[in-house]
């Protein structure tokens, strides 16, 4: 008690004790309490459990970072805190799984790689971060808001010793709201404690001295921050005859095309573009032309130049050029049978399908007198492959694939698509053909015209050179040979062993199949001779029930 | 520079039986104050100035490059088929590993009560947000559209009538670096706010004070509020540390969701999250070294502090060296073609100089650290950790440039090459970094006072009795 008076007439002694009640009465300032200064955690604690045991409740410790064992000395009980924080866990657990569901599962369900619309796994990890998002706003808010913060008038912050709470020093506060507060005991029980200063905390007038221009920024800023939200606003509910504005025009409307559509990005308005003069494309450089087209080009340059000259120019596009200055000149000498017959040698002309149409509608019958171009070709007579197992297993499976569905499996001209096409288009369908003719075997077509005629087509046949691979197309040749072969070989070309075990084999079979034939016959008599035996036993029953 | 330690600064000695002080000197707690108080009270210095100039130089170069950029369109990066990522999303992945550090410190050292990081962790979540700030601005202006950025938003909105896609790691990624930046953003500003309110009631200028009154909330240091704020503190941090983990491993789905050769392994979640922490590290002490010289820190961030942080450097740059042969194990092991090519082409293909580069500064300059010498001498350290900055970035720019620009299609390979605006893009992020650290240290509690208080008092009381 001796130190606090010291202390007083030490500060200027301005505010004694009665000099604060008065005050208080006079100026209507209201005492909230009484607070002592400590300049040691341990001074500090002492004086807290001293204070505690004298049985006073509403008391309150100001330090400047966590005392532990405080809570204990003042009585403070746990905080709630954890639960509001297990609580907006949970929200955002529900909030963020609710979401998904009903975003990616309900109400816009669409199928992605392969994923379930209500795919749990992959929920996951927003859940995950909803939830701690959620959990530590409520942490954060949920401490604050415990807290009473923020609140900047305080009536602790009166006292300018105060201060220093955030520095050095601590704080033990008794508030006039407790029970047993009696302003003289609590200054003497704080008092006889080790501390150097005690005082009567009154009301805080401070909120009265925030300068005015700090409203007037606030306010300021407030009304601004509302005028782009009240722009969108106004446009989200009223109407206008003006067309949206774009930001990025080419952006939203973006001048990308189709193929075959006209584009004004380029001076000759077409999407598609042609390839750069005198380039070849990756893959199109085809330099072996007898390869290419079947024909054997030396030959065909000694009897026709000019349709060798074609050939190579629409092979090579590297010489485009030189190909368009040619072909003005000599225009006029090129005949229309010439043109109608390059379609049927060259791989990309489309000009081959019209060139069959005369022969489409008389297959068989010549359709000139004249010698036809496919005749006076010089063809490649032979497969320019090394023919081996593999090339044969290749073509097998090209001609399983391409060709079959019309030829058959064994080339015989009776595939799935004929045995169909008969049934429904009996009229007008030519049927394929069967590549078992004489008329096709190598003597008399060779394997070039062979080669050309799977590259460009003829009659309904359509052209495979875009599909079939050139390598392919030449084993399909060698596999054709082969079925010709296979459907007109005597057992005599076989080597003795073979023919015993293929003879044998061939009894062996024909019996399997006369027996299951038999078997068979006899299997469809027993049936309809039991289900007459039914139907009359059925009939009998009715009668007799009839009659009964 | 010399190698000296002024006498009684040497924490770094184990002493049997007792601890290592973590503050230095006959530290009393106003000490701590008038510290860490001044950096900010004085007059800025000249070192202070200039960096702040260059960074803020830097800072506006980066904002007309994102100008120039979403008036003309994503062309101007090297992105070009087939790398399409580029620069950006490397820059991306490497800023927010910067950040891991910052909530390792602040959460799961603090869970494992580590005191240590009391004096680091304040600096070390600034910088964690700076970096989410900087990481943040390349996916955002890497969708093509900027100003539709907020198309990844869940809303409802009308011109679309649709919501996003949540089974894609994209949209985790969205909501896990948001999450992420939040919530370091809450944690670090709920652990300024006592120290703010120290300025408050230190400030002798009326707007200062009003400034940080408003900012410190009207804290008083009550004892009740005190246990609350521990308890939400205490929260925050457990929230954080699984966070931290989740980020890097929802960033590292971004890729390995992906079937991309080189991205697509199991390995990367862990793989990323050691680099992130590696890295996040070595930042942590290119900035704190500097800086602790400047603002006259040295007792509070002693060399022990320097010294814990280089072995976790060590460690984690360890594991980092395991997951980069373990890759090279898997990819041979797993004898898929197109891995096997992926990481041979890594190591010897066209981009063999970024994996070396990689491997010399990740692997082998952390080693150096076994060496009490070199992990207590302070420039030594900032060069290690400049390598290891590099280095990070050289892996970042490894794993998403070396897949994309060799994967299934050898006809669509190319060789990537960044434009000018990727070197500044680059080097504005910098900018925007140290603009923002730099301002503050200047207005803000570089250090947590009333943690370090607190510390101080533990010592007073291990030295007194062990009463509590």
């Amino acid at each position: 008690m001796l130190r606090v008076s010291q202390e007083q007439e030490t500060t200027g002694g301005s505010q004694t004790f009665y000099n604060c009640e008065l005050m208080s009465e006079n100026n209507e300032k209201k005492v909230h309490g009484v607070v002592a200064e400590y300049t040691s955690v341990d001074t500090l604690l002492a004086a807290c459990r001293r204070v505690r045991d004298a049985g006073y409740e509403k008391t309150d410790a100001f330090t400047p970072f966590p005392v532990h064992g405080i809570d204990k000395a003042l009585g403070i009980k746990p905080t709630v805190l954890p639960w509001i924080v297990l609580g907006a866990g949970v929200t955002g657990t529900a909030t963020a799984l609710v979401m998904q569901v009903w975003m990616n599962a309900y109400d816009y369900p669409y199928i992605i790689s392969g994923k379930p619309f209500l795919s749990l796994p992959a929920f996951m990890p927003v859940a995950f971060e909803l939830t701690v998002l959620f959990a530590s706003f409520g942490a954060f808010f949920g401490m604050w808001a415990l807290n009473g913060l923020p609140r900047f008038s305080n009536p602790v912050f009166t006292d300018p010793r105060f201060d220093r709470v955030t520095d050095d020093r601590f704080f033990l506060y008794i508030d006039s709201k407790d029970g047993q507060f009696d302003r003289g005991g609590v200054e003497k029980l704080l008092g006889d404690t080790e501390t150097d200063y005690v005082q009567t905390v009154v009301d805080d007038d401070s909120s009265d001295k925030v300068p005015k221009p700090f409203f007037m920024i606030w306010g300021l800023v407030a009304a601004l921050s509302v005028i782009p939200l009240l722009i969108v606003l106004k446009m989200r509910v009223s109407h206008s005859s003006q067309p949206r504005f774009h930001v990025f025009y080419d952006m939203d409307f973006s001048p990308s095309k189709d193929a075959q559509q006209y584009s004004t990005l380029f001076r000759d308005g077409r999407a598609m573009r042609p390839d750069v003069p005198g380039t070849v494309a990756r893959g199109e450089m085809q330099a072996d032309l007898d390869f290419m087209t079947g024909i054997d080009m030396n030959a065909l340059s000694v009897i026709d130049r000019p349709r060798a000259d074609r050939l190579v120019r629409s092979f090579n596009p590297l010489y485009q050029a030189e190909a368009e200055s040619a072909q003005e000149s000599k225009s006029q000498d090129v005949t229309q049978a010439e043109k109608a017959d390059e379609g049927s040698d060259s791989d990309g002309d489309k000009s081959g399908a019209d060139a069959d149409k005369g022969d489409s509608d008389k297959p068989d019958a010549e359709a000139d007198a004249k010698p036809s171009v496919m005749d006076t070709t010089p063809w490649l007579s032979s497969n320019p492959l090394v023919l081996d197992e593999k090339v044969l297993a290749n073509g097998r499976k090209n001609f399983g694939i391409y060709c079959s569905v019309c030829h058959g499996m064994n080339g015989s001209g009776n595939g799935l698509v004929n045995v169909r096409a008969q049934k429904i288009l009996a009229q007008s369908w030519i049927p394929p053909s069967s590549l078992h003719q004489e008329t096709l075997y190598a003597d008399k077509y060779p394997d070039g015209k062979l080669f050309s005629t799977i590259s460009n087509g003829i009659r309904k046949m359509p052209g495979y050179s875009g599909q079939i691979k050139t390598r392919d197309r030449w084993a399909i040749v060698a596999y054709v040979r082969a079925l010709q072969l296979s459907q007109n070989a005597s057992i005599d070309q076989i080597s003795e062993a073979q023919r015993e075990t293929i003879l044998s084999e061939q009894s062996e079979i024909q019996k399997a199949l006369k027996e299951k034939a038999d078997a068979d016959a006899k299997a469809a008599q027993e049936k309809e001779e039991k289900e007459e035996k039914e139907e009359k036993e059925e009939k009998e029953e009715k009668e007799a029930k009839d009659s009964a | 520079m010399s190698l000296a330690i002024p006498n009684g600064l040497d924490n770094t000695v184990e002493q049997p039986g007792e601890r290592a002080p973590l503050v230095l000197g006959d530290t009393t707690y106003h000490d701590i104050t008038e510290a860490v108080c001044q950096v900010a009270e004085r007059k800025p210095s000249t070192s202070w100035v200039i960096g702040f100039l260059i960074s803020f130089a830097l800072l506006q170069w980066l904002g007309i490059c994102i100008l120039y950029l979403i008036y003309t369109g994503v062309g101007v990066w090297g992105n070009r088929s087939p790398v399409f990522w580029g620069w950006p999303i490397v820059n991306f992945v490497f800023w927010v590993g910067i950040g891991h550090a910052g909530t390792l410190i602040s959460a799961i050292l603090f869970l494992f009560r580590q005191e240590w990081r009391t004096s680091i962790n304040r600096a070390a979540e600034a910088m964690t947000i700076f970096a989410v700030v900087c990481a943040g601005t390349f996916p955002g202006i890497h969708v093509g559209r900027a100003w539709l950025a907020f198309w990844l938003a869940p809303y409802p909105s009308l011109n679309l009538w649709m919501w996003p896609q949540f089974r894609s790691p994209l949209l985790w990624d969205v909501f896990a670096v948001s999450t992420y930046g939040t919530v370091s953003l809450l944690f670090w500003y709920m652990g300024m706010v006592p120290d703010l309110a120290t300025f408050r009631d230190r400030s002798t200028n009326k707007w200062r004070r009003m400034a940080y009154g408003m900012l410190s909330l009207g804290w008083s240091g009550s004892s009740r509020h005190w246990m609350r704020y521990e308890k939400a503190y205490a929260l925050l941090a457990a929230f954080a540390a699984p966070l931290v983990l989740s980020v890097h491993t929802i960033v590292s789905f971004d890729f390995a969701v992906s079937q991309v050769p080189g991205w697509h392994t199991t390995i990367f979640p862990p793989y990323f999250v050691a680099g992130a922490i590696f890295s996040g590290f070595a930042m942590v002490l290119t900035l704190m070294i500097p800086a602790r010289k400047m603002l006259g820190l040295e007792k509070l961030i002693t060399i022990r502090h320097l010294d814990n942080m280089c072995k976790i450097i060590l460690a984690t740059g360890s594991i980092v060296g395991l997951a980069y042969g373990t890759e090279f194990f898997i990819a041979w092991y797993g004898q898929v073609q197109e891995e096997k090519f992926a990481f041979t082409n890594r190591a010897f293909g066209p981009y063999w100089w970024a994996y070396w580069t990689m491997v010399t500064c990740n692997v082998i300059s952390p080693q150096l650290f076994w060496f009490k010498k070199l992990r207590t001498t302070p420039w030594m350290i900032v060069s290690v950790c400049i390598f290891v900055n590099i280095g990070m970035w050289f892996e970042r720019f490894v794993i998403v440039v070396t897949s994309l620009s060799r994967d299934y299609l050898p006809s669509a390979w190319a060789y990537f090459s960044p434009t000018w605006v990727d070197w500044s893009m680059l080097i504005g992020s910098f900018g925007l970094f140290f603009t923002l650290f730099l301002l503050f240290c200047r207005l803000m509690p570089v250090i947590n006072m009333a943690e370090t208080k607190a510390t101080l008092a533990k010592q007073y009381h291990v030295s007194n009795d062990g009463d509590h």
